[in-house]
């Protein structure tokens, strides 16, 4: 077994006797014969020589990780070999990268050899995508990191108008893309005005146009309703630039909502996931920014029913209630001619009003009765009236004499009386007016009359020049009146005092 | 709202103002008059949302960048009205 020696390795553990001693029954004398166990162990330590290798390979038939350890076991294959491999638990939970079958990546490890079966395995220690697979995997990578950030939280999606009266286009002006949108919505509604505006969407630098687009189609004045972020469809390498970590930022960042129809519909882009709506095409992203013209022409047949609805009953209730009203009143009214007219009827019954002439006979009658009596009565009282007389007639001459007398007497009398009454009120007239006559000629006012005046001081009536000092009120009374003063001076002997 | 011209409104607020008044009528807190009043804006709006919905035409503008940098908006073609399809 002279070609084991492929590495070059020339001394192998094994060639010492004492190395092996568990080698057991095989272990003959001829040293190139080896047992099983040294066979596995030298296969090993040869494998193990090795530096770590890296390996391009397509996963299949992966199992794992498994338990609490987290092993994972598969092979990696490609067009005429495969290769088992095994990752430790430890390495794969460490990696950023999911294996699945069918992925092509980039394995580094070395082969093992496993005592107890003698297979050879491929130990993993670090594992990558490649190409494509790279780039979904950073594609994943990226989308993870924005979502931690919150990017695609529901909560932050703006809501886009269900109507969309002024609508921006970004996309690139030359491809079908763009007529594929003014074509749906001429198409769909007409109403909606179309803003485009042009930039690259694949190639180097179409990051930065079309956030520079973005930025423009915002800055429109008036705003549009919504920006439509679209593209055709492509390779997944086409749609790169819609992975972008700026534009998605740019995309999430964007005063006025963004709708995205990129590319076809399993394709989906870091910038659809950040949009505020995601179509999974460019028309469908037309389509979802306003109700087909046919809807608002249904709405609108809706709302003119509702309108000649709704004032039908304004009017019909307006109506109701004024019929409501007439009623009321009507009633009200019947109520009360109802209550007069029973009020009227009892009325009516009273016997007064029944039989009015009642009363009257029932008077007359007793009229006639009272007068029936009266006459009676004055037959009976003149009857008696007249006995009486015819009595009294028989004495009265008699009478008429014994009054001659005593009515002379009275005469007398009253002649007497007369003329003694006028002989007393005679003599007391005078006596009277001659005292009269005495008072008058006494009177001081008769003195006054003749010129003569009296003063007075506070006291009373003034007798002496000496009851006055000058500065005293002084009064003085005439026949016709009075004056008074304050007296200026005294002369005690003839001089006179004067106000 | 209520005393702008009609003509003078866009699609959208011309047919929200008719959504106004057809609730504020249907509500039935209005005065009669005032009903009368906003039943006639309210057929006129109808009117004329219907013609500019059976005359509508695609506007298409085109943002385009003149030398100064500056944006300005020029007008752009209209989707075609043939029905082929572009794809």
């Amino acid at each position: 077994m002279s070609g084991w020696n492929l590495t070059g390795i020339s001394a192998a553990p094994w060639e010492h006797p004492g190395a092996a001693p568990s080698a057991g029954a095989a272990a003959e004398d001829d040293p190139n014969i080896l047992s099983v166990t040294q066979a596995v162990k030298l296969a090993g330590a040869t494998l193990d020589e090795l530096p770590p290798i890296t390996v391009l390979g397509e996963v299949s038939g992966f199992r794992g990780p498994y338990g609490a350890r987290g092993h994972c076991y598969f092979q990696i294959k490609d067009e005429s070999s495969s290769l088992e491999c095994i990752i430790w638990g430890g390495v794969y939970k460490a990696s950023p990268y999911e294996l699945k079958n069918g992925l092509k990546m980039r394995f580094t490890g070395k082969f093992e050899v496993y005592a107890r079966t003698g297979k050879m395995s491929f130990t993993i220690s670090r594992f990558e995508p490649v190409g494509e697979g790279l780039l979904r995997q950073q594609v994943a990578a990226l989308a993870e990191k924005l979502r931690r950030e919150g990017l695609m939280d529901e909560a932050r999606k703006r809501p886009i108008p269900a109507f969309c009266t002024r609508v921006a286009v970004v996309t690139s002006l030359s491809g079908a893309v763009i007529d594929d949108v003014k074509r749906t919505l001429r198409r769909r509604n007409p109403l909606v005005e179309l803003i485009c505006v042009g930039s690259r969407v694949q190639g180097e630098g179409a990051e930065a146009e079309l956030i520079e687009a973005l930025g423009r189609a915002a800055a429109i004045e008036p705003a549009p309703d919504c920006i439509l972020l679209v593209r055709g469809g492509g390779s997944f390498e086409d749609l790169m630039t819609f992975n972008d970590e700026a534009l998605a930022r740019a995309v999430a960042a964007s005063p006025v909502p963004v709708v995205t129809g990129i590319g076809h519909e399993p394709d989906t882009s870091i910038c659809d996931m950040v949009s505020d709506r995601r179509c999974s095409t460019p028309t469908a992203a037309a389509e979802s920014v306003a109700p087909a013209a046919t809807e608002l022409a249904e709405l609108l047949r809706t709302r003119e029913h509702r309108l000649a609805t709704a004032m039908a009953s304004a009017t019909g209730e307006a109506a109701s209630e004024l019929a409501r009203a007439s009623e009321r009143a009507t009633h009200a009214i019947e109520a009360r001619l109802s209550r007069e007219a029973l009020a009227l009827r009892v009325l009516a019954e009273r016997p007064c009003l029944r039989r009015p002439d009642e009363t009257v006979l029932r008077r007359a009658s007793e009229l006639e009765q009272s007068a029936d009596r009266l006459e009676a009565a004055m037959a009976r009282g003149q009857e008696r009236l007249r006995s009486s007389l015819e009595r009294l007639l028989v004495r009265f001459p008699a009478g008429e004499s014994l009054l001659a007398t005593p009515r002379a007497d009275l005469a007398r009398a009253s002649e007497r009386l007369v003329r003694a009454g006028r002989g007393v009120c005679d003599a007391r007239s005078s006596e009277l007016a001659r005292q009269a006559a005495s008072l008058d000629a006494l009177s001081p006012l008769k003195v006054l009359a003749r010129g003569y005046a009296i003063a007075y001081d506070g006291e009373g009536v003034a007798t002496s020049a000496g009851s006055f000092a000058p500065g005293d009120a002084l009064r003085v009374r005439f026949a016709d009146g009075e004056v008074s003063g304050t007296v200026s001076a005294v002369a005690p002997a003839a001089a006179s005092a004067g106000a | 709202m209520a005393d702008t011209k009609i003509e003078d409104l866009s699609y959208k607020e011309a047919s929200q103002e008719l959504e106004r008044i057809i609730r504020a009528l249907e509500s039935g807190d209005m005065e009669l008059e005032q009903s009368l009043e906003s039943y006639t804006r309210g057929v006129a709006l109808v009117k004329s949302l219907r013609e500019r919905l059976d005359n509508a035409e695609q506007q298409v503008k085109i943002l385009v960048k003149d030398m100064d940098g500056s944006d300005t908006l020029v007008a752009g073609e209209a989707a075609s009205t043939d029905d082929a399809l572009s794809i």
